[in-house]
Parts: structure tokens; C-alpha cells; sequence
């Protein structure tokens, strides 16, 4: 893989001024992953001179752009990677979930710092490209080449309290050959006649929002009073007989529903609901086989034994359990009171 | 100092750094990070001794998530010093430090700043070494035995560049153990700064380097290194030559100034048969005394500061009157005499007596100046 120098990366104002708003709103220090595309562009220089001089001005130059498309926010720090800054690629497609944009690097915000790299992003920015790549795009050599998830993005406040400005961000790319991150001009493409140009490489899409169900990851619900231990008990307790019930499917998995690998997934779901009918129609045959086989057990120890004993049928049975197994359990279990051991 | 605003654990590994670092460690700019609370501090910038300079660390807590290790922001010039980075620092201390922090252990802050500090070390040893300067090659590989040495880069904006050493000299000798009921917290140590500037590609002959003795600061008391005339650098000279000769002329200059205390406290032994006990004596150094004097009903008090070269040095006198108070009802103080009869070579019952009858008759005079400078009110 070689290490190409980006040229510039370009982010448009909608998703700069998303990016801000998201980490201006969120009450610590945050991270997240940056998404999008790489471009090789070929600018041809015309010039008006005569023909001799031209075929050295006009020389072609190759210039790889990053543009970033979107982004998703963590909502905390240290969430794809470890305290060492190592990344954690299963933690990255956690985070990631069906984006359908390319992973072009990552962000990092926080608040009252200078606006250098730190430590650990450095080496966050060192791992992710090692780990991921991303394809140079270009139009007049579709024979693609890849480049790592180089791209990151620093944002911070001011830390003196004089400055005019809230905020400052600055785009970095990290380099392999020399273990730096090194500063990228920032170009903003936004809607105008200046920007047609930009527009061109763009290419429009409007994937869906990403679904993200988790059950308890985000901050905000950690808030949120949870009741009682109890209560919290028994919600455990009705999930893991849902998770038996479902036959390993994991809530998570839903959200496989939207997006590009929805078509082969929904068969794989109703193949998974008639297993259970299935499940549910033999185990009702099952329980009316045994209730039968119950009450004949009744009826002929009430006619063979004394009819003053009584007769307590306790039928133990945890839910988690299958209701075959609890009926066979649950059929030695005959407590027998003997009226002659308590006269009345 | 206040660490309120952190969160305790924050504050605990902070308060235990501040006070037990043998470098003398200072914090300054605090800051929060936290946009619903921002009394809460999470953030600062320690001030760290390094190569007889300071450097600037910021340290990144998360309020939010206190059981966290800090993050660092170094230096704008130190861009190449990555102590976290995979390539540079595979597994050591640091790494399993930062992997396994317990937030529970106070010590822990200082002991993660010290390991980086030994990196950071490394770091400038290893910047000054990839300079293109014979003399600096020469003067690393020949002088890298000492222990405890320390090398920095100085390449800022227009300024040509230098290549700083601090080099700790007589490390052996323990200069707290010289001094009786010594004071000291910390070891006392004197370096040797020495710059080269950079040889530029025209120049031919490598210029002599900046020389600079430094102590640390509680030093002053017994001997001050301002006052060494150091050996001059001879052309061609290196440092593995000079620096034998200057530690055996600091050693014998630091017994000296040893020496020197219990001659002080002879004298302020002998001062005593004429003017009574010392209100006041400085017991360790024996720098400064004061006494109490009297001039028929007329009494003062006569301080006696003593320069770190007595005998050779005559003491300091300023005398203070007990009976005179000027406008903002401070005591009417005398000017600083350093000029009187004094000779080195008398023994220290005949410095005392001159002395005493100088004071005699300067007594009169004090009297008479107090007088008029309270007639002017």
C-alpha cells in the first residue's frame, strides 16, 4: 500500500455544520467515525501559449481528493478503540452499523484543549489505517487502488476565554511513512456558481437514516430510573425467555432488515416464524396429551385408594423450561395427607 | 493548593503528583471540559522540569468518565515524540500502565508522567543525535556515560540552531549530607548548561559553546554558583576534558562554603560575649543574627547578614531602632553598612570587639538620624 498524500479534503456545509452542532450538544468530550470517498481528479492546465511551450504547461496533474459525505457520533470517548488507542474493527461495524458510505477516517472532539493531536489520537489515527482501506475512485482508471482511513478530524474550543471564535476544527491525514498526522487544507463545498465545479464529483445519495438498536448503550438512558432491582430482575428474566423463544435471534439483527441485505434476510425471518408455530402446535398437542393422562391418574387413584385421603397434586414447573419436561418432573411429585394422621 | 473543582480521584492523583515529584512539578490553566457543569475541572497543563528549562504537557481527564486514564497533549515542537505509538513503544511500563489503569491509586499520575518524562528523555537524545555537527556527534558519544544527563533541540522560528546539555556534576558527593541538621527536602544539585550552536555550512571552525552553572534554588543558602569563576574553554577543548577540572574546583570550593557555616557561627559565638544572646540567629547557615543593642537609653536592634564568603566578605549590618517610628509606624531603619574596619586575617574575637566599637560609635549617629527623621513629620 503506498502512502499517497492527499491533496485536500472537502467536507460540504450541511455535514460540517451537522458535525459541530452534534458535538457542540453533547455534554463531554466525544468521538465518532467520518464517512465518504476518495477521488483521484485530473485537472488538465490550458494554456493560450503556442504549442511547444504548452506540452509543458499544460501537463496534466493528478490530485486525490477525500470528500466527506457523513459522519456518526459516538456519544462518548474511547468508544471504537482502546485506552492505548488500539482499534477494535469489531467495535468500529458495531458503531458503523449499515452505513452504506465508506469508512474515511474518524473525529475527535473536545472541549477547553489546544488544537494539536493528542497521544492517543495519534495513535488512534495510526491504527484505524492500518486496519481499514478505502478505494481511490477514478473515472478514467477504474482499475482501483486503495488507500487507508487516513482522514482525521480535530475539533476543540478555545481555551482562553478572549477569543472571538467558539469553535475550531482542523483536518489532519494521517501518513504511514512517517507516523504523523499532518495537517490538510479543509475545503467547504457549498450550493453556488463558485462550487459547481465541486458538485461534480459529488454523488448524490439519500440512504436511509441508520437504525440503531441497542438495547441499553446509549448515554441517555442511563439517566432514566430503571425501578427496582426487582423489576430490573424480572425484565431479565422475560428477555431471556424472549431470547429462548426467538431461537438465538438477536434484537440487533432487525436492523439487518433495512438496508442492502434486506431482500435474503426477511426469508431467513418467516423461515424463523414457522419454525416456531410449528414449535408452539406441538407442545399444545403435548400439553392436552399429558392434562388427559393427569386426570386419568387422578381419577384411578381416587377410586383405588381410601376416599377419605386427600389427594394435593402440586405440579412444579419453572417457566424457563420446556412444559413437556415440567409435566414429567412434576408427575412424581404427589404429596399424599392422610386424614387418619390428622382427625377432625 | 485548592483542587476543588476536580473530582476526588482526579484530585487525589493530582495533589499526590504536585507534592511528590522529585522535579517540582507545577500545574497551571485549569479548565473544564464539561458543557453542563463547567465548575467541574477536568483539564490542565503541567509545568515540568526538563533540561534545566520547562515544558508544557497538557493533561486531558473526561469528567464524565473519571475512571479513565488521562490523555496528553505535548509540546507544538515535540510532534515526533509519540510514546503511545505502536511502532515506537510495542510493550513497556507506559502501555500496560495506561491498558490497566486503577483510578483507585493515587500515585499512579506521577508514575505514568515519569515514565514519559524517561521517554521524553529518550526523545531529545535521540533528536540531538540525528544532528548533522561533528562536535555535537563527538561530544554525545564521549560524554553519554555520565548519568542523569540531559540534551534538547532548540530550533525555534528565525533563531539559528542549538543543540542545550544539562549535565549534573559531582552527583556523588551528596551535598545535603555536608550540611549539619540540613533542611533540605530534596537533593541539592548543581548543572553545567552548555549550548552549541550549529555549525552553518560556512562557517569553518566550530565557535566555544555557552557555558552556565546552575543550582537548585535552596542551594543559595550555603553557596551560590553565581559566584564560581568557571575555567575557560580552551579552542579544540571538549567536554569530557573540562568537566574534571570544574568538579574538582566546585568540590573543594563547596567544602569551603561548608567550612565557612561554623566559622559564621564563631563569630556569632564571639558577638554574643559583647552584645548578649541573638534575638534572632539563623541555626543551619547561620546567614543572618540579630542583636540587641544599647546606647545609653537609646536601644536597637542590629542585624548582621553574612555573605557566603566570610570571613573573606565582612558581614552586612542594618541597624533598626526600638524607640523611633515613622509615619506608617514602621521602625526607623539605618542604610546597609558594608564598609567598616574589617580584616580577614583577624581572629574572630578581634573581628568581634572592632566591630563592637563601631557600633559604639555609630550608635550615637543612628540616634541623632533617627531624631531628625522624625522631626520632618
Amino acid at each position: 500500500m503506498d502512502d499517497i498524500s492527499l491533496e485536500r479534503i472537502e467536507i460540504s456545509g450541511p455535514t460540517l455544520a451537522s458535525l459541530i452542532q452534534r458535538v457542540s450538544s453533547s455534554p463531554a468530550d466525544v468521538d465518532g467515525l467520518i464517512f465518504g470517498q476518495i477521488h483521484r481528479i485530473v485537472s488538465t492546465n490550458l494554456s493560450d501559449d503556442s504549442p511547444a511551450e504548452s506540452s509543458a504547461s499544460s501537463s496534466s496533474s493528478d490530485q486525490i481528493v477525500a470528500t466527506v459525505t457523513s459522519f456518526i457520533c459516538s456519544g462518548k470517548t474511547v468508544s471504537f478503540y482502546d485506552l492505548l488507542g488500539r482499534v477494535d474493527s469489531r467495535r468500529v461495524d458495531s458503531l458503523r452499523v449499515a452505513s452504506p458510505d465508506r469508512l474515511l477516517g474518524w473525529f475527535s472532539s473536545r472541549r477547553k484543549t489546544a488544537n494539536r493531536p493528542s497521544m492517543r489520537e495519534l495513535a488512534v489515527a495510526s491504527s484505524l489505517s492500518s486496519q481499514f482501506h478505502i478505494p481511490i475512485e477514478d473515472s478514467e482508471n477504474p482499475r482501483s487502488t486503495n488507500m487507508a482511513s487516513c482522514v482525521f478530524f480535530l475539533l476543540t474550543t478555545p481555551s482562553t476565554e478572549q477569543l472571538i471564535h467558539t469553535h475550531e476544527y482542523r483536518a489532519y491525514q494521517f501518513r504511514s511513512s512517517n507516523q504523523r498526522l499532518e495537517p490538510r487544507s479543509l475545503g467547504i463545498v457549498n450550493i453556488g456558481p463558485a462550487f459547481r465545479g465541486h458538485y461534480g464529483s459529488f454523488s448524490p445519495k439519500s440512504g436511509f437514516p441508520s437504525l440503531i438498536c441497542e438495547l441499553n448503550s446509549s448515554a441517555m438512558n442511563e439517566d432514566r430510573d430503571e425501578g427496582s432491582l426487582s423489576a430490573k430482575k424480572q425484565a431479565m428474566k422475560d428477555q431471556k425467555e424472549m431470547d429462548a423463544l426467538a431461537d438465538g435471534l438477536q434484537v440487533e439483527n432487525l436492523k439487518r432488515l433495512v438496508g442492502a441485505e434486506a431482500a435474503n434476510y426477511t426469508g431467513g425471518i418467516e423461515e424463523m416464524y414457522e419454525r416456531m408455530l410449528a414449535k408452539v402446535e406441538s407442545l399444545a398437542s403435548e400439553v392436552e396429551k399429558s392434562s388427559a393422562r393427569v386426570l386419568e391418574l387422578v381419577q384411578s387413584l381416587l377410586q383405588s385408594k381410601n376416599s377419605s385421603i386427600q389427594v394435593l397434586i402440586i405440579i412444579i414447573g419453572s417457566g424457563d423450561t420446556d412444559l413437556q419436561e415440567s409435566i414429567d418432573e412434576a408427575s412424581p411429585v404427589f404429596l399424599f395427607f392422610g386424614s387418619r394422621l390428622f382427625p377432625s | 493548593m485548592a483542587f476543588e473543582g476536580f473530582p476526588p480521584l482526579i484530585a487525589d492523583q493530582l495533589h499526590y503528583l504536585l507534592n511528590h515529584s522529585p522535579d517540582s512539578i507545577k500545574m497551571e490553566n485549569v479548565w473544564s471540559g464539561n458543557k453542563l457543569n463547567p465548575k467541574i475541572l477536568d483539564r490542565f497543563t503541567l509545568v515540568i522540569p526538563y533540561c534545566l528549562d520547562t515544558i508544557k504537557w497538557d493533561v486531558i481527564y473526561n469528567s464524565e468518565y473519571a475512571m479513565a486514564p488521562p490523555d496528553f497533549i505535548f509540546g507544538p515542537d515535540d510532534e515526533g515524540f509519540m510514546p503511545c505509538s505502536s511502532a515506537t513503544a510495542p510493550h513497556d511500563g507506559q502501555t500496560s500502565l495506561l491498558s490497566e489503569w486503577n483510578n483507585q491509586d493515587a500515585t499512579l499520575l506521577l508514575v505514568l508522567i515519569q515514565g514519559l518524562r524517561d521517554q521524553y528523555v529518550a526523545y531529545q537524545q535521540k533528536r540531538v543525535g540525528q544532528v548533522d555537527d561533528d562536535r555535537v556527534k563527538f561530544e554525545i558519544s564521549t560524554v553519554l556515560t555520565r548519568k542523569g544527563i540531559e540534551m534538547q533541540m532548540i530550533s525555534g522560528g528565525d533563531k539559528p540552531e542549538e543543540v542545550k546539555f544539562a549535565v549534573p556534576l559531582l552527583i556523588d558527593m551528596g551535598i545535603n549530607k555536608l550540611v549539619v541538621e540540613c533542611p533540605w527536602k530534596h537533593e541539592q544539585k548543581i548543572y553545567l548548561q552548555v549550548i552549541y550552536p550549529i555549525l552553518r555550512k560556512y562557517e569553518s571552525a566550530p565557535s566555544a559553546p555557552r557555558l552556565r552553572l546552575v543550582s537548585s534554588s535552596d542551594l543559595k543558602a550555603l553557596f551560590s554558583v553565581e559566584d564560581v569563576k568557571l575555567p575557560p574553554w580552551m579552542n579544540g577543548m571538549c567536554l569530557a576534558e573540562y568537566l574534571p577540572h570544574l568538579e574538582e574546583t566546585l568540590e573543594r570550593q563547596i567544602l569551603e562554603a561548608v567550612s565557612a557555616i561554623a566559622s559564621r557561627r564563631g563569630f556569632v559565638e564571639a558577638l554574643a560575649h559583647f552584645l548578649g544572646r541573638p534575638l534572632e540567629a539563623d541555626p543551619t547557615f547561620c546567614r543572618k543574627a540579630s542583636f540587641l543593642g544599647a546606647s545609653g537609653p537609646f536601644t536597637f536592634v542590629v542585624h548582621f547578614f553574612f555573605p557566603a564568603q566570610f570571613p573573606k566578605q565582612q558581614p552586612t549590618l542594618m541597624l533598626q531602632s526600638c524607640q523611633h517610628l515613622n509615619q506608617s509606624s514602621v521602625p526607623v531603619k539605618s542604610n546597609l553598612f558594608t564598609k567598616y574596619p574589617w580584616s580577614p586575617r583577624w581572629e574572630v574575637g578581634r573581628m568581634a570587639e572592632r566591630l563592637c566599637d563601631f557600633l559604639t560609635d555609630e550608635a550615637v549617629n543612628f540616634k541623632k538620624y533617627c531624631n531628625e527623621a522624625l522631626l520632618q513629620y
